[in-house]
């Protein structure tokens, strides 16, 4: 009987092992073809990417697609971004290992574990009850540098105000003035526009030494500019 | 009563049913999904029309004697699940999700499910009528006409119900007609389980009535979304004729689109009105008096700051915050034009003292009608701004209204705004900025355009436009633009942190001071269309060129010959995401081609041997079903135009059609069923379809602004006079067939069913890539085909030889 328990338990921890050593095998095969061959090359960018399982922020439903290169519904009408984006995202705010960030819109809290890998402390906001309190319980097990609060993300988060950079994962059709009022001045404030899935083009707002604020559409690496046939 | 004239009541009121259970269908998925979805399950759900005729074909002798007792069950059946379907398909394990279909395999099997919910109650309610037109063939024009008339009615009395219940409160109550006719038909026989079921849809549809469940919408609608936020709730709704209005609220709930990055104030909290689920506009906060206006710090500030403001019109100005902003600007008088009566009576009323009266003011004149017929009824009027609704939405719509006909915004229109101005007058119009670059540019074509044909030049003298991070807006003056307008124009750049991106003796830097952007080709894209470059429109990738009246199209911006350019630019997965409204269309009708295969042409092979002569039957019916439903299109699409509500213009169509049709089915029955007539009356309805295809247009245009009761009776004659003679191509084709091979009926009225489910979705294809033109076209040459099948019948049907 004891021998048969023994066995039942070393078949089981067995294959936890198997299923974590495939998901850390898709982990690098993502970040080998989906990210760096797309030209991330921020090494702390990409060492996050390794760390962080992705599988453990999407549904149960949508495990299996955790690591492939689209972005996955997580309900409430919100998505967990695309590896490549969250990946650009997180190189194109170049972020410090004493950097202070702010995300507005939680999600998954993929994004939000990501930066904490390589930042002193993230601070997220989430607008959508569930989600926000779902993502606290996973982030704040996992991180003990990620704050979560369930807010509406247009007012920043001034205690913790100013930030080295701010991820808006959530576009709204305006920039709160209170965001740009908290960025630090030399800081970026990265947001991606477009619908749930469709492609998205990435915005970079800057605010120089002096104050003044500008903004340049990127273009994701992955999508070559349009151009007609000739 | 006798026994017939039950049927007959019967089937008119199984008829009426089965059409409005059809629209208020399709007015209920556009609110949970998207209009253009509706679309697809509808056509799906016809092709129970297709599926009964082949039953009947298969089955005939069986069906034909069980007759007197199936058909009122049949009917009482498809009451029962229409009043029962929607309900059903909201059940947890039924609900999909269109924006998912493209992500998640698992909402396939759902989708094929909620097909087959749709498609229960449109079989058994054709296989109803279908048994009673066969049954009775000699008779044909008789229950024919009651099938029309009845589907006439249904179609009017389903929209009164759209402006009094709410829409989920529609199907029971409809579905209650076949209840009602399915008892009627019974007349003395009676069956135990035709009264149970009669019982039990009563107690269902009373249920549902009294208690209406509330609609879940997407996950991804603007309403569902608005509901997400915290304290969100919904503080008004009202159904209404143009579909369903609710307003929501939220301290989360703010309204400031693109704004400024310069600015620093309070972005206002506003509440949103949703139709249909859809983002319609904001209730506005005017005060009188009030000096600036959010919308002051966008780019739609500019025509503001040039032009004089004595008489302003803003066009589809259903989103309150642009009328807010022109009385903040001191505009002396406005003419708002708004097609959404429910929301202008909802602003005047329940919203009125929380927008400050706005819709009251005196110096503000609202026309509850389409921006295109004010345009074309109003003359000698001259404005100082002409202001158009900002295009596109935030983030891309994912071509959710490519196959929304927008006559306002067609090359034609905007020549009409122009003959409009004042000399110092000015067209204004915004849009979100889109990626790729697609409405943007589409505007900037139709100005230019515009101004060449009023005899311009040099358009770019008389343009302007000024881009933010998200916004981009347009002015087209009526005279060049002035170095003070030039000097404002920069000034007010440079306040707001906005770029020029048009503007008389630009500099290439000046046009990425605030916003850069990585993508260069837009600004040279821009210069070409400045420059008149017409081959670059017709080598870009997307549809650019400006819409016309023939194509009105324009929000439709997807090449099907460049699918496979656009996959490998953007990766194939991307593209349902760039032009969902039309894919979804192309894919329709290979469904519906599919599934018309399926239910007539394999079973066709079936019996192949045991029949000869089904040619005739295929082409005659099938020529039928196409030409009926792209004439109705056609017509449906020019009086759109000319009525100014698309609603009023599809109740007058499809109801005058299917009257006059009755009509003519009933006159059917005093000619002899020989080849002749169908032959002559198909020649008739062929050269009056060709005049139609030429001056139907003309006529519309000479009589738009005539008083109400004027266009009412040219819409009767012009839809009537032909509907008529249509109707009788139907019944006399039915007894010609009857006359000699009775087996051959139940084909036809498959064929003619199915047939019509595709040529909906073809007709659109058709008028999208080709325009309107070349569907009355097809129209004409399958009324010749129908001519022809029966002036040479002996050609066609073997079996007999007439004159």
């Amino acid at each position: 009987m004891r021998l048969a328990i023994f066995l039942l338990l070393i078949l089981i921890l067995g294959s936890i092992t198997l299923i974590a050593d495939e998901y850390e095998r898709e982990r690098n095969r993502m970040v080998r073809t989906q990210i760096r061959a797309r030209g991330i090359n921020d090494r702390a960018t990409l060492d996050a990417m390794r760390a962080v399982p992705r599988h453990l922020y999407v549904p149960a439903v949508q495990r299996r697609y955790a690591y492939q290169d689209r972005p996955l519904p997580i309900g409430y009408g919100q998505t967990i971004s695309q590896p490549y984006i969250v990946a650009y995202m997180t190189e194109i705010i170049r972020p410090r290992p004493d950097n202070s960030i702010l995300e507005i819109g939680t999600g998954s809290g993929y994004q939000a574990a990501v930066l904490a890998e390589i930042v002193a402390q993230v601070y997220t906001i989430e607008i959508v009850r569930p989600l926000g309190e779902q993502a606290r319980s996973k982030l704040e097990a996992q991180y003990d540098n990620v704050h979560v609060k369930v807010a509406d993300g247009y007012h920043g988060w001034e205690e913790h105000a100013p930030f080295d950079a701010i991820v808006v994962t959530a576009a709204a059709e305006y920039i709160p003035p209170p965001l740009v009022e908290q960025l630090k001045e030399g800081g970026r404030m990265i947001i991606p526009v477009g619908s749930p899935f469709q492609m998205q083009q990435l915005m970079l707002v800057e605010k120089s030494e002096d104050g003044r604020v500008s903004t340049r559409s990127l273009m994701p690496v992955r999508f070559v500019p349009f151009e007609r046939d000739n | 009563m006798r026994p017939m004239t039950r049927q007959i009541i019967g089937l008119g009121l199984h008829s009426a049913a089965i059409i409005a259970f059809q629209l208020s269908l399709m007015q209920l998925i556009s609110i949970v999904q998207w209009h253009h979805f509706a679309y697809m399950i509808i056509s799906i759900a016809m092709l129970g029309f297709g599926a009964s005729g082949t039953l009947l074909a298969l089955f005939r002798e069986k069906l034909l004697s069980a007759s007197g007792w199936l058909v009122p069950i049949l009917m009482t059946a498809s009451g029962f699940f229409m009043i029962t379907a929607f309900q059903v398909t909201r059940l947890e394990v039924f609900q999909f999700d269109v924006y998912l279909l493209f992500v998640e395999r698992s909402q396939f099997p759902v989708l094929a499910a909620n097909y087959l919910i749709y498609f229960i109650p449109f079989f058994t309610g054709a296989l109803a009528i279908g048994i009673l037109f066969i049954k009775n063939a000699t008779q044909i024009g008789t229950y024919y006409f009651s099938n029309l008339l009845g589907s006439g009615i249904g179609g009017l009395i389903v929209l009164f119900m759209f402006g009094s219940v709410y829409p989920q409160q529609v199907p029971p109550l409809i579905g209650l007609f076949s209840v009602g006719a399915g008892i009627l038909s019974s007349g003395r026989r009676l069956i135990a389980p035709n009264i149970s079921l009669g019982v039990v849809s009563v107690i269902i549809a009373a249920y549902l009535i009294y208690q209406p469940a509330r609609i879940e919408t997407s996950q991804y609608k603007g309403i569902a979304q608005a509901m997400n936020l915290p304290e969100a709730e919904i503080v008004y709704s009202k159904p209404d004729i143009h579909g369903l209005i609710q307003v929501a609220a939220s301290p989360a709930l703010r309204f400031a689109p693109a704004l400024s990055l310069s600015y620093t104030g309070e972005v206002p909290v506003k509440k949103n009105i949703f139709v249909n689920g859809n983002f319609f506009g904001v209730i506005p906060q005017f005060r009188e008096g009030q000096d600036s206006h959010i919308l002051d710090y966008t780019t739609q500030i500019l025509p503001w700051k040039l032009a004089k403001k004595d008489n302003v019109l803003m066009l589809d100005a259903g989103d309150g915050a642009s009328l807010a902003q022109a009385m903040s600007h001191g505009a002396a008088h406005i003419d708002a034009v708004i097609d959404n009566g429910g929301v202008v009576q909802m602003m005047k009323t329940d919203f009125a003292g929380q927008s400050g009266g706005l819709y009251l003011q005196e110096n503000l004149d609202i026309h509850v009608l389409e921006a295109r017929n004010y345009l074309a009824s109003v003359k000698d009027r001259e404005y100082d701004i002409i202001m158009l609704p900002q295009q596109e939405s935030f983030g891309g719509s994912a071509g959710i209204n490519a196959l929304q006909e927008n006559y306002t915004m067609t090359l034609e229109s905007f020549g009409l705004m122009w003959e409009m101005l004042s000399p110092g007058g000015m067209i204004a119009i915004s849009t979100w900025t889109d990626y790729p670059p697609r409405t943007s540019l589409r505007i900037l074509a139709t100005l230019v355009e515009t101004a060449r044909n009023k005899g311009v030049a040099e358009p770019s003298r008389h343009l302007a436009a000024i881009r933010s991070w998200g916004n981009i807006s347009y002015i087209l003056k009526k005279q060049p633009l002035t170095p003070k307008d030039i000097e404002i124009t920069r000034q007010l750049c440079e306040d707001l942190f906005f770029d020029p991106l048009i503007l008389p003796g630009i500099s290439p830097g000046e046009r990425q001071s605030y916003h850069m952007s990585d993508d260069d080709e837009f600004f040279a894209n821009v210069d070409r269309i400045l420059a008149g470059d017409k081959s670059f429109l017709e080598d870009y990738s997307f549809l650019i060129s400006p819409a016309t009246d023939n194509k009105p199209y324009f929000s439709q911006f997807l090449r099907l010959g460049n699918i496979r350019e656009l996959s490998g630019i953007y990766s194939t997965d991307q593209i349902p995401f760039l032009e969902l409204g039309y894919l979804i269309v192309v894919v329709t009708l290979l469904q519906g081609t599919l599934l018309a295969f399926i239910f007539i042409i394999l079973p066709l092979m079936k019996l192949r041997r045991s029949h000869r002569g089904k040619g005739g039957t295929l082409i005659y019916f099938g020529a039928l079903g196409v030409g009926y439903m792209f004439v109705e299109i056609i017509l449906i699409q020019r009086f759109v135009l000319y009525f100014g509500h698309p609603v009023y213009a599809l109740s007058a169509v499809i109801s005058t059609m299917l009257i006059a049709s009755g009509a003519g089915s009933l006159t059917s029955g005093r000619l002899r069923a020989i080849a002749r007539y169908p032959a002559s009356i198909g020649l008739i309805i062929t050269l009056m379809l060709l005049f139609y295809t030429f001056f139907l247009t003309p006529l519309l245009q000479e009589s738009i602004s005539s008083p109400l009761p004027v266009k009412i009776a040219v819409s009767l004659l012009l839809i009537g006079i032909p509907s008529f003679f249509k109707g009788f191509m139907f019944p006399l084709g039915i007894r010609y067939l009857a006359s000699y091979d009775t087996s051959q009926t139940p084909w036809a009225w498959g064929i003619n069913g199915s047939l019509s489910v595709i040529s909906t979705s073809l007709a659109m294809l058709i008028a999208v890539e080709t325009g309107f033109m070349a569907v009355m076209g097809v129209a004409v040459v399958c009324y010749a085909i129908a001519a022809a099948v029966f002036a040479f019948s002996r050609l066609f049907f073997r079996q007999k030889t007439t004159r």
